[in-house]
C-alpha cells in the first residue's frame, strides 16, 4: 500500500459538495430574481408606451355598475364596490365554513358507523364528491340545479308558505327592525349563556355531578333571545311572490345559494375524511376506558373521542377553511358579486388591470393570513402541553 | 415540544415577511410611477421617442407578414366560427380589410379570440395588433385603457330583448325586473343609468359569456337581456324560431359607436388601420364594389377614383400615382375593395341577413353618418 492512497488528498473547492450546494442555491435565487426583474421591466415598458394608470387612483372613479341585492349606487366610487365585494366574500366564507364543518363532521362520523346503510352512504358521498373538480360542480349546481331544477317564479315553490323558492333566488322569513340592535342583543345573550355554562362547570367540579353545561347554556340563550324579541317588539316578515319577483323577507341570491352549496358539498367531503382519520387516530384505550366507566355511546363520542379528535384535526381543518375561502373566488364564473367578480367588472369598465388585481390579491392574502392566525390560536389552545 | 414551538414562530415570521415584501413591492411600483406622473411632459416626449426608435407596429406587422386581430368566436353576424373553423362576420371582415390594406393579402390575418374582460389587457400587452371586437368607443377607454379608437365600423345603441310572452312592450313597464348583461362591458353602466333615470329599480346581473346569459334568460332567471341592438339581433337570429319567440323593445338608450382600437402612441399604425376602414366607406360612396373594381380602374376618367385606387393619374408633367405617405401601399384601397369589398357589401353580407337595417350606418348622402375624409 502506498501512502498516497491512505491519505485522501484535499478536495478542490469546485468539487466540494458544500460549495456546490451553496452555489446552486445562489444561482437558483439569482435566476428567480432575474425573471421577476425581467417581467417587471416588461410591465414598465408596456405601461410607458400607453397612458395606463399604475396607481390606486382608479378607486375614486365612479363605479358605473350596480350590485344585485345591494343599494350601491352607480355613482359611488369603485372603492365602495370593492368593499361590497369583500363583504360578499366574507359572507360566503363564514356561512360556508360553518356549514361545511357541521356536514363534514356528521359524514366523517357516519363513515365509522356500525350501521351498514349509514356507513355506505357516507362512503359513496365522500368518494363521489371528493373526486369531482369544484368548478364543474359549481357550474352544474348553477346551470342544472338552480336554473333548471328550481321552478320559475311564475310557479314558485312555497314550502309551508314560509319560503319562496324559484330560480330567481330563495326568499326566507326575516325580522323587521334594526339588525345592529338585534345583533348586539344576540351577542349579549350568548355572552350571558357562556357565563352560566362556566358557573355550571365550576359547581359540577365541586359537587361531582354532571355539569350539563351545554344544556343550561342553550336554554339560557334561547330564553334571553325570546325575551329580547318580545321586549323590543320585533316582528316576522314573510316573503311572497309579487309579480316577477318577491317582496318581504330576505332574498338569497340564486348564485349565492349555488356557490355556498357547491363549496359546502365539496369541502365537507374533505373535512369528513379528516374527521374520520382523526377519530381513528385517538388511541383505542380512550374508547375502552370510556366503556369501562359505563359512558353511553353518545357520551363517549361527545366527551372523550371528539375533543381529542379535533385536537388532531385542527391543522388539517384550517387548510380546508383556507381552501374554501379562496375557492369562493369561483363565484365570479356564476355571476356572484364577490371580490373577484367586482375586480373583473371594474377592470372591464376602465380600471387598470395590474393595480386592480394586485389589490384583490393582497385582500385575499390578508383574509387567508387572518384565518391562519385564528386557526393557529385555537390550535395552540387545543394542543397538548407536554413537558 | 420546545423545538416545535420554535419552528412555529419561525414560520409565522416568515409569512409576515412575505406579506411585507409583497406589499413593499406593490407600493414601490406605485411610488415610482407617481414620480413619473409628476413630470408628464418629460415622460411623454421620452415615450414618443422610444416608440419611434423601437419602430411602429406597422413595421413589425409587415415584417411578420400577418396582422394579429383581437376578435371573438360566437357573436352571429359579427364574428363566428364556421364549420371549416374560419371566422365569419362583419368584424372578421374588417380584420381582413386591415390585412388587405397593409399587406395586400386579406388572408394574412391571425384571428385571436378574446374574452370581453380581457380584450384591453390583450391590446396593452401587445398580444394583438388591433382590436376589432364590437367594442364601444368611450372617453374612459380612450383615456385609461391605453386604447386609441379609430373610425367606427358600426354605430350602435343599447336596447332590450324580452321573451314575446312576457307581456313587456316598453322598457318603462319593466319595473323591478332582473336584467342580464355581459360582464365588463359598457352595457352594465348604461343599464344602471337607465334604471335610475326611469326609476325602475332593476337588478342587473352580469355574466362572463353570452352562452351563460342565454341559459339564464331561457330559464326565466332574467326578465330582460340588454345589449347593443346589433348584438341582440344577431343572437336572436341564432335562436330557433327567434323572431317570434323573442322581442327587441323599440327603445334605444345609449350611443354605442363600435370602433377598432390600437395601442396609444403609435400614430403610423393608427393611421394605417384608420385609412383601411375609411377606404371601404369611400369605395361605397364611389360605387366601387369587389365585382366592378377592375373595370372601373381600367375605364374611369374620374381623377378622384383613380387617385383612390392607386392608378396612374394623368397630369401636366406625365402620369403619377398619388402617395399620401400613409406608409401604406399606394394601391391599398384597390386591394381592400377587390379582396373584401366596400362597406355596403360587408354589411349586406353579414348584417342584412340578421334583419338589421343600415339606419345610422348609411352613407352621409343617404341619411346616415358614414363620412370618409377626402383621399387626395
Amino acid at each position: 500500500m502506498s501512502p498516497q492512497l491512505s491519505t485522501p488528498s484535499k478536495v478542490p473547492f469546485y468539487r466540494d459538495i458544500r460549495t456546490l450546494k451553496w452555489a446552486l442555491q445562489v444561482l437558483a435565487l439569482l435566476a428567480v430574481f432575474a425573471l421577476l426583474y425581467w417581467l417587471y421591466g416588461n410591465y414598465q415598458e408596456n405601461v410607458a408606451k400607453s397612458s395606463i394608470q399604475t396607481d390606486l387612483r382608479f378607486l375614486d372613479n365612479p363605479a358605473n355598475f350596480t350590485i344585485p341585492g345591494n343599494d350601491l349606487d352607480q355613482s359611488q366610487p369603485v372603492r365602495d364596490a370593492f368593499v361590497e365585494g369583500f363583504l360578499n366574500t366574507l359572507r360566503v366564507a363564514f356561512i360556508g365554513v360553518a356549514l361545511a364543518t357541521i356536514l363534514g363532521t356528521l359524514i366523517g362520523i357516519a363513515r365509522l358507523s356500525k350501521n351498514f346503510m349509514v356507513r355506505t352512504l357516507g362512503t359513496v358521498y365522500v368518494e363521489l364528491v371528493r373526486n369531482l373538480p369544484l368548478l364543474l360542480l359549481l357550474t352544474f349546481m348553477n346551470l342544472a340545479v338552480v336554473l333548471q331544477a328550481f321552478p320559475r317564479i311564475e310557479n314558485a315553490w312555497l314550502p309551508l308558505d314560509l319560503f319562496v323558492v324559484s330560480n330567481r333566488g330563495i326568499a326566507i322569513p326575516w325580522f323587521i327592525g334594526s339588525p345592529a340592535q338585534l345583533g348586539i342583543g344576540i351577542l349579549s345573550a350568548a355572552l350571558i349563556a357562556f357565563v352560566v355554562a362556566r358557573v355550571r362547570i365550576r359547581q359540577a367540579d365541586k359537587s361531582g355531578k354532571q355539569d350539563r353545561a351545554w344544556l343550561f347554556g342553550i336554554i339560557t340563550f334561547l330564553v334571553l333571545v325570546v325575551l329580547i324579541w318580545l321586549l323590543f317588539g320585533y316582528g316576522w316578515e314573510l316573503p311572497y311572490v309579487d309579480g316577477r319577483g318577491t317582496t318581504g323577507g330576505l332574498r338569497l341570491d340564486p348564485s349565492f345559494f349555488a356557490l355556498v352549496a357547491s363549496l359546502v358539498i365539496y369541502t365537507s367531503s374533505h373535512i369528513a375524511e379528516i374527521v374520520r382519520g382523526s377519530i381513528l387516530a385517538v388511541s383505542r384505550g380512550q374508547g375502552e376506558a370510556a366503556d369501562a366507566i359505563a359512558l353511553t355511546g353518545s357520551q363517549k363520542m361527545r366527551l372523550i373521542i371528539l375533543p381529542q379528535a379535533f385536537r388532531i384535526a385542527m391543522p388539517a381543518l384550517g387548510n380546508q377553511y383556507l381552501n374554501l375561502i379562496k375557492n369562493s373566488s369561483l363565484g365570479a364564473t356564476i355571476s356572484y358579486f364577490e371580490l373577484t367578480q367586482i375586480a373583473q367588472i371594474t377592470v372591464g369598465n376602465g380600471s387598470p388591470a395590474v393595480p386592480a388585481f394586485s389589490l384583490t390579491l393582497l385582500v385575499y392574502l390578508a383574509i387567508s393570513l387572518v384565518t391562519s392566525l385564528i386557526v393557529n390560536f385555537f390550535n395552540r389552545r387545543l394542543a397538548l402541553v407536554e413537558r | 415540544m420546545f423545538l416545535h414551538e420554535r419552528g412555529h414562530v419561525k414560520s409565522k415570521s416568515l409569512s409576515v415577511l412575505a406579506v411585507a415584501s409583497a406589499a413593499a413591492l406593490f407600493l414601490a411600483g406605485c411610488a415610482s410611477t407617481e414620480g413619473e406622473t409628476t413630470t408628464p411632459a418629460a415622460t411623454e416626449t421620452t415615450t414618443t421617442t422610444t416608440t419611434e426608435a423601437a419602430g411602429s407596429l406597422l413595421d413589425s406587422v409587415i415584417a411578420a407578414g400577418s396582422v394579429r386581430c383581437g376578435t371573438r368566436d360566437a357573436l352571429p353576424g359579427f364574428a363566428v366560427l364556421n364549420d371549416a373553423g374560419e371566422h365569419v362576420g362583419f368584424d372578421s371582415d374588417f380584420c381582413r380589410v386591415i390585412a388587405a390594406a397593409v399587406l395586400g393579402d386579406a388572408t394574412a390575418v391571425e384571428m385571436i379570440d378574446l374574452e370581453t374582460a380581457d380584450r384591453f389587457t390583450a391590446l396593452q400587452s401587445g398580444a394583438i395588433d388591433v382590436l376589432v371586437r364590437n367594442t364601444t368607443w368611450t372617453a374612459t377607454r380612450d383615456g385609461s385603457e391605453g386604447a386609441n379608437f379609430l373610425q367606427p365600423t358600426f354605430y350602435d345603441g343599447q336596447g332590450m330583448m324580452v321573451t314575446s310572452d312576457s307581456g313587456y312592450n316598453t322598457i318603462a313597464a319593466m319595473d323591478g325586473a332582473i336584467i342580464c348583461v355581459a360582464k365588463g362591458t359598457t352595457t352594465e353602466g348604461n343599464a344602471a343609468l337607465e334604471s335610475s333615470r326611469l326609476g325602475l329599480d332593476w337588478e342587473i346581473r352580469s355574466f362572463d359569456e353570452t352562452d351563460l346569459i342565454l341559459e339564464a334568460f331561457l330559464a326565466g332567471q332574467c326578465d330582460g337581456w340588454s345589449s347593443d341592438v346589433s348584438q341582440l339581433t344577431g343572437l336572436r337570429s341564432a335562436y330557433p324560431n327567434g323572431s317570434e319567440a323573442l322581442t327587441i323593445l323599440p327603445e334605444v338608450f345609449s350611443k354605442e359607436p363600435l370602433a377598432p382600437a390600437v395601442l396609444d402612441g403609435d400614430t403610423a399604425w393608427a393611421q394605417a388601420v384608420n385609412w383601411a376602414i375609411l377606404a371601404t366607406i369611400q369605395a361605397e360612396e364611389f360605387g366601387i364594389t369587389s365585382a366592378n373594381v377592375d373595370s372601373i380602374r381600367d375605364t374611369t376618367e374620374d381623377v378622384g377614383i383613380l387617385r383612390f385606387l392607386g392608378a396612374e393619374v394623368p397630369g401636366s408633367d406625365g402620369a403619377a400615382v398619388l402617395d399620401p405617405n400613409l406608409s401604406l401601399p399606394t394601391d391599398f384601397a384597390y386591394q381592400v375593395v377587390k379582396q373584401v369589398g366596400n362597406y355596403g357589401e360587408i354589411f349586406a353580407r353579414h348584417l342584412t341577413p340578421l334583419g338589421l337595417d343600415r339606419g345610422l350606418n348609411s352613407l352621409w348622402n343617404a341619411g346616415g353618418i358614414l363620412y370618409a375624409p377626402p383621399y387626395r
